[in-house]
């Protein structure tokens, strides 16, 4: 008899990575008939429930790579996504804030990309890609699978408890008490509940890395109309990059990071002088933006005049003629909002009877928009890992079979890490000699194709 | 031999960046002279980055030093390490919120913008006064400043320009006489405010000119003191001194931060 409390494998965590997993395991023909606990500790009926308003875009967004649309495709959550609110971009521009070089990535000049790739990556609002999910999820209820929603997990321990009618030995299986009072015991603990997982300090794995000393600020941007808005922009301030991501033709998501100090700031300016801050961070020089940081408590200076006198001087001198990001003409109401910036790789990803993913396993800067493609790629190779575990009839929670999840991610996310990291701290620098050389770096390799091709192919998670 | 292959890669060093960089920057002399007449070019007045010029300043050098019959390369040189010099000081002008006023509004100061005759009837001891007092003293006026010259570069031009009429105030300040020795150790205080190399150029081959009585003096008084004071008084270019005709000079050093060589 299988009491009803035991799981093969229960995921803590039903954010984008966890669900997806989940999604995942049950739509797969070989671990469908596992038994499978989704613990998520929010209430997801919102989301469920999710109706876009109109002209309104949440500030939470991610890019997609072809790699992990491909994944969602797969496992038929792509279908369920409101294609109307996706948008996506062929185009990368990023530029040195101090020394105005450029790099351009082009997918269709690309000569080695292959031609039926649509685009580099498609910007999505969270809530689009987890209502899918959900959305798939929910078709599967009469299979396997529980989820549990606004439920916490209170404690995970080993224990000794013998269950009636036990016939075998489950000592070594995790136990989860939860808030509703059940105890389940599963085979394969997976965490997938972020940053602070409890998953991961149960399995007493450290986490490394450190805390940048930055902030990011997120906000919804409603732009000059474009005919296509399909260019992805960052600009690399001496403070951190600031980036904008295009939504639809009219508007457009930001992402800043910035000083703790300037964040808190520009949360809360005046929208009238935040929108010609943006403007300006994205085309005026260092030195201007330096004076309106230094103004961002005075009310009395009006940044509209500041940016559009520079902007005429710059026209004038001609540096108005490259190319930049659609002027930004309003900021959604509420949409401005910071968050922490951390770099985190966790010592191991996988313990007996326990697999990380995700933001549990590592955290990135989110300069190259790779955090959610790192996650879904961690999802992928696990799920195959845990094919291969029911195909080979071995204990899913079995050490030896984690370990090919760990020994197949953990170098490939440590490598996007450190570049990020590296990327982050080169351009964090406004020493003369170090902006002279990575200057010289960003033109070389944009006229190099194939290098350009090969950053580009690596970003878009073509291996 | 090590000699002509050095020659021969910066001077394609140079070549290659100028054709990498002709789509929106010809309108110079040099870039003129070493393209091939076939490409297209268009004429306006576009200047190239900070980053570019910094390209060309190292390669024009390498050329020059070379092959010093390259006048192209010299001049190629002046233009670029002075528009960096220009960049710079305009920065430090933006971070102000002084700097920007003077920025926009572009004050000329010549005989007739400026009323030296009203000046001359200030009360001893202010700002207005003093000026006059130097002016008539040195008899000089503010016209005598050079006009500038081969900057495209509106704003640019303007900070030259500036630069150079706010001269005569520096000396007004600093109490500086205009003599070789003064003049250097106006410029050692320009480098100190400054922190930019270019401004020493002269400084380094000046000396030369003088006895070494007052080489002496010049370095182990006037330099002491122009680094000391330079380094800690508020940035010139960031004073409006037409406003200040008739503030009180010695309340005008203290809120500046400069005090007198003894």
């Amino acid at each position: 008899m299988i009491d009803k409390n035991l799981y093969d494998i229960a995921i803590i965590g039903g954010g984008i990575t966890g669900s997806a997993l989940a999604c995942a395991l049950v739509n797969s023909q070989k671990t469908k008939s596992r038994r499978i606990a989704l613990i998520e500790f929010n209430n997801m009926s919102n989301i469920r429930e999710w109706k876009p308003p109109h002209l309104q875009f949440s500030n939470r967004v991610s890019s997609l790579t072809p790699r992990s649309i491909q994944f969602f495709k797969d496992i038929g959550v792509w279908e369920n996504i409101n294609h109307e609110r996706i948008r996506p971009y062929k185009d990368i521009q990023v530029w040195d804030g101090i020394s105005n070089a450029r790099i351009r990535f082009n997918s269709d000049d690309s000569i080695s990309i292959n031609k039926n790739i649509e685009a580099i990556a498609w910007i999505i609002e969270n809530n689009n890609i987890q209502h899918a999910i959900l959305t798939k999820l929910a078709q599967y209820k009469d299979s396997n699978i529980d989820f549990l929603e606004n439920t916490t997990v209170k404690r995970i321990m080993f224990d000794d408890v013998n269950y009636e009618n036990e016939q075998f030995d489950l000592s070594d299986w995790p136990s989860l008490e939860l808030s509703n009072g059940k105890v389940l015991k599963t085979r394969l603990l997976i965490g997938a509940d972020g940053i602070n997982s409890v998953v991961r300090s149960f399995a007493s794995i450290e986490s490394l890395g450190w805390d940048y000393n930055a902030r990011a600020v997120v906000a919804t941007l409603q732009v000059e109309p474009q005919v296509e808005n399909a260019t992805a922009w960052q600009r690399f301030l001496p403070t951190g990059p600031i980036a904008m991501l295009p939504l639809n033709n009219r508007f457009s998501s930001m992402v800043w990071s910035t000083t703790p100090t300037l964040a808190s700031k520009i949360c809360t300016l005046p929208s009238n002088n935040f929108i010609h801050l943006v403007n300006a961070a994205f085309r005026l020089r260092i030195a201007d933006l330096e004076y309106l940081y230094s103004q961002l408590e005075n009310c009395d200076i009006e940044f509209v005049k500041e940016f559009e006198w520079r902007q005429s001087i710059e026209k004038k001198a001609g540096i108005g003629n490259e190319i930049f990001p659609p002027l930004v003409l309003d900021v959604q109401e509420k949409s401005r909002a910071e968050f922490p910036l951390k770099m985190r790789n966790a010592e191991s990803y996988v313990k007996e009877r326990i697999a990380l993913i995700g933001d549990a396993a590592h955290t990135i800067h989110p300069l190259a928009g790779q955090g959610l493609n790192q996650g879904l790629a961690d999802v992928q190779s696990l799920v195959k890992v845990i094919e291969h575990g029911v195909v080979t009839g071995q204990d899913l929670g079995n050490i030896q079979l984690l370990k090919n999840y760990s020994s197949d991610r953990y170098l490939s996310n440590l490598m996007m890490l450190g570049a990020v990291d590296k990327l982050h701290k080169l351009f964090g620098n406004d020493f003369a000699p170090i902006v002279f050389m990575r200057s010289l770096g960003l033109q070389v390799i944009n006229h190099l194709e194939p290098v350009k091709s090969e950053i580009i192919k690596y970003a878009m998670g073509i291996e | 031999m090590l000699h002509q292959l050095l020659f021969m890669l910066s001077s394609m060093l140079t070549r290659r960046i100028a054709q990498s960089i002709s789509h929106y920057s010809v309108n110079n002399l040099f870039a003129k002279s070493l393209l091939s007449p076939r490409e297209h070019y268009t004429t306006t007045n576009v200047p190239i980055s900070n980053f570019q010029k910094s390209l060309l300043a190292v390669s024009s050098a390498f050329t020059a030093f070379f092959d010093p019959s390259r006048g192209d390369m010299i001049a190629t040189l002046a233009e670029t390490t002075s528009s960096i010099f220009l960049n710079k000081l305009r920065d430090e002008m933006l971070r102000d919120s002084k700097g920007r006023q003077i920025l926009r509004e572009r004050p000329i100061i010549n005989s007739k913008t400026i009323d030296i005759p009203n000046l001359r009837t200030l009360p001893e001891g202010t700002f207005g006064k003093e000026y006059a007092n130097f002016l008539d003293g040195e008899m000089v006026t503010p016209d005598t400043r050079e006009k500038v010259k081969y900057i495209e570069d509106e704003e640019l031009a303007y900070v030259m320009q500036r630069y150079r009429e706010c001269h005569d105030f520096f000396h007004t300040l600093t109490k500086l006489p205009v003599s070789v020795e003064g003049e250097l150790a106006l410029k050692w205080f320009e480098f100190a405010q400054t922190k930019l190399p270019m401004t020493l150029i002269s400084s380094v081959v000046g000396p030369l000119r003088l006895s070494s009585k007052e080489r002496t003096r010049l370095f182990e008084k006037y330099v002491p003191w122009a680094i000391q004071c330079g380094s800690q008084s508020k940035l010139l270019m960031n004073v409006y001194f037409e406003e200040c005709w008739n503030k009180d000079i010695a309340e005008m050093r203290k809120e500046l931060g400069i005090y007198l060589v003894e």
